[in-house]
């Protein structure tokens, strides 16, 4: 018997496991449920269809909840990748204290989401938020300014909190393509006569497209898929209205009992997220293919 | 041999994993009744986190240099308690998770029963609960844990909203406690002037977490509530319109703090602790928390204002200790008894006394309340006003959907929707 054919799936069992244990196995769990009568105290019923799919999208905040869903990762994903493009460019110049810019670059990441929207909760206080204080302090506000002033502004902060602690991850996954490309390339362009923005459209982003393909779909998925920032900030008050697709399904979950449409919208954006993140890696799959 | 060695590790690895995955599967099973074979009864129990000290109470060293479960074990040898203390935050998720797990505890500390009960989950307190301690309870608490004649639960602690006021601020402006709501807007619109915008002059709290105990103050204060007089849904009553639009006439007039739909009451009462906010509905533990966040208020208290010829009502809040089902266990009146020695120790005078003055809360039997008084002169006004005051219909199957309706009638209305319109479709929801 040849040893080597089956020595991978010994290999790979640990693994095939875990993933089996931790992500299918619960996949597998809420589409059943889904498909489920389920109690407001979460005893689980007799098989309804596809009863909980419509009273999910009946819900009166489901629309503005989509709405918000797909602003929120489109704002996030797409204003940070452009920062984290940007920055990356700018790490991967030679200067003094580059190592330092580096590692404070990682601070926003590394540190707790729920932190990171807390602090940031601090900081727009209208009664003794540091924002304030210091705009006062320095003279140029006489007053201080009541940065949550309405539920449209509160969400730009969400967002805005979602882009500072996404810019990093996308910096740094940038910043490894960036090195990646040989030097040699640049010198060669030089020579042809190309400027700065002929080599970054015809050399760096070429190149970097692989690493920048990563970011998008992960960023898609974690931004989708991100609970703390809104939870903590807003908990989706007012009345929904700067819930995003997973906060309101755990508000509807916990607080509302309404499980079973929560189990639905649990698939629906799971779906919504299967597509996208395949539209975008088949798009770019095949442009790299045809390049 | 090197390939089969590493061979051998993965295989070891993999069992290793899977040994860790199926060794949680016995823990779920029902705990209670071990008694058959001379073992101690194992009785799961979930205890809600009031406060910083009530871990290290009920685990750490926080009762005399001991804990609670240690002393009960001492007390109790045949019964053995696995005891957790969860926050409010995670409490919901992890009771509904168990129960959908078939893992429900066999005691669980928490505000709502209904749904539990309506379910067929839980016992009925007669069966488990000793009836010298059953008559105990203070009855006007017990009348609020029935569905159909039957007790479900019985009553941990309960605590009383009442208003507190800054006493130097008002004497300041020149101003004394309002009683109705004419006096009130005239007092905070006092304050407001006196005080340039500075202070804000009233509290009001129409979050997420709470905004439902915001409906009851004013819409009690106007002669209505979620009720009618036949205990039926009437949240869409001319009164409950009337009064919450006063409520928001007070926001859009700047005579509150600035974000109601996202300041919790602890904001408030913080702001409050920090003589930024003059008057404000709080809880009775409002002086212990301002003590705690190093604030030196000169307090005082008084009802909560109502509308002009109406009685205000102070709102009370109440939790609940329930029993669930375990068919599984082999000997049910073993289990039982089990659960009615934890009662009887959780509520014998030694150690609730203790406990309730820790949490800063109001006793829910009457054994308690000759040493409460004793050790704190003011829980006898607050007793007073408990014996007086109204409480959620947490009884009703519909109660979360009413709670988080009500929230967020408020909450669009805060952002310009009309309160009418959405209390008649919350009605229309909760009759169709």
């Amino acid at each position: 018997m040849n040893r080597t054919k089956w020595e991978p799936y010994v290999w790979l069992l640990p693994s095939i496991l875990l993933v089996s244990i931790f992500v299918v196995f619960p996949i597998f769990i809420v589409f059943k449920l889904s498909f489920s009568e389920i109690s407001k105290s979460g005893v689980v019923g007799d098989f309804i269809g596809f009863q909980n799919y419509v009273d999910a999208v009946h819900l009166p905040a489901f629309g503005i909840v989509m709405k918000n869903t797909f602003f929120w990762v489109i704002s996030v994903v797409g204003i940070s990748t452009i920062l984290g493009f940007v920055i990356a460019l700018v790490l991967n110049q030679k200067f003094r204290g580059r190592k330092i810019a580096r590692s404070i670059l990682i601070l926003p990441w590394a540190t707790s989401l729920v932190i990171q929207a807390s602090v940031w909760n601090y900081i727009i206080k209208y009664e003794y938020g540091n924002l304030n204080n210091i705009l006062l302090n320095l003279g140029i506000i006489k007053q201080a300014i009541n940065w949550r002033s309405s539920y449209q502004i509160e969400f730009i902060w969400a967002c805005a909190v979602g882009i500072f602690v996404t810019v990093p991850f996308v910096t740094f996954c940038i910043l490894s393509g960036l090195q990646s490309i040989d030097p040699a390339l640049y010198e060669a362009a030089t020579v042809d006569g190309a400027g700065f923005w002929s080599k970054l459209k015809n050399v760096t982003v070429p190149l970097v497209k692989p690493a920048l393909t990563v970011s998008t779909v992960l960023n898609i998925i974690y931004v989708f898929n991100s609970f703390p920032i809104i939870y903590t900030m807003t908990k989706g008050a007012p009345a929904n209205k700067t819930d995003t697709m997973i906060t309101y399904l755990y508000m509807l979950s916990f607080y509302e009992r309404k499980k079973g449409p929560a189990s639905a919208l649990s698939v629906i954006g799971f779906l919504i997220l299967c597509v996208c993140a395949s539209i975008y890696m088949f798009g770019v799959m095949r442009k790299e293919e045809s390049v | 041999m090197k390939k089969f060695l590493i061979m051998l590790l993965a295989a070891m690895m993999t069992f290793s994993l899977a040994a860790c995955g199926g060794g949680s599967s016995g823990g779920g099973e029902s705990s209670g009744g071990g008694e058959a074979s001379g073992e101690p009864v194992e009785l799961d129990v979930i205890i809600c986190e009031y406060g910083p000290n009530t871990q290290n109470w009920f685990l750490g060293t926080g009762m005399d240099g001991s804990n609670f479960v240690d002393k009960f074990h001492e007390a109790n040898p045949d019964v053995k308690l696995n005891l957790e203390v969860v926050s409010w935050n995670d409490v919901y998720t992890v009771v509904d998770t168990r129960i959908a797990n078939n893992q429900a505890p066999d005691i669980l500390n928490i505000d709502v029963f209904a749904n539990y009960a309506n379910d067929g989950l839980l016992m009925p307190v007669k069966d488990y609960c000793p009836e010298d301690l059953y008559n105990d309870f203070f009855p006007q608490f017990i009348e609020q844990s029935v569905i159909d004649g039957t007790v479900w639960a019985v009553p941990d602690l309960a605590s009383a909203r009442a208003m507190f006021y800054n006493v130097d601020m008002l004497k300041e402006v020149g101003v004394e406690p309002p009683k109705t709501w004419a006096e009130l807007k005239e007092v905070s619109q006092k304050i407001k002037e006196h005080y340039n915008g500075e202070v804000y002059p009233w509290g009001i709290d129409m979050t997420t977490d709470e905004g439902q105990a915001a409906f009851a103050y004013y819409t009690w204060g106007n002669g209505g509530g979620f009720v009618d007089a036949d205990g039926k849904w009437a949240v869409n009553s001319a009164e409950n319109t009337e009064a919450i639009e006063f409520a928001l006439g007070m926001i859009n007039e700047g005579l509150t703090n600035p974000n109601p739909a996202t300041e919790t009451r602890y904001d408030l009462q913080d702001m409050f602790a920090a003589g930024k906010m003059a008057m404000l509905i709080a809880p009775n533990q409002l002086p212990t928390y301002v003590a705690d966040k190093g604030g030196t208020i000169n307090m005082a208290t008084a009802g909560i204002p109502a509308a002009e010829g109406k009685t205000g009502s102070s709102v009370g809040v109440m939790d609940r200790v329930m029993a669930f089902k375990d068919d599984s266990a082999p000997d049910q009146a073993a289990r039982n008894e089990a659960i009615g020695k934890f009662l009887k120790f959780f509520y014998d005078p030694e150690n609730y006394v203790g406990w309730v003055s820790m949490e800063g809360f109001l006793p829910a039997v009457n054994s308690a309340v000759e040493a409460l008084v004793a050790s704190d002169e003011s829980f006898s006004a607050w007793l007073d006003v408990l014996n007086t005051c109204q409480f959620y219909p947490t009884a009703m199957a519909e109660w979360d959907q009413v709670k988080q309706g009500v929230i967020k009638v408020e909450q669009d209305a805060l952002a310009g929707g009309s309160v009418q319109e959405g209390l008649d479709a919350l009605q229309a929801e909760l009759t169709k």
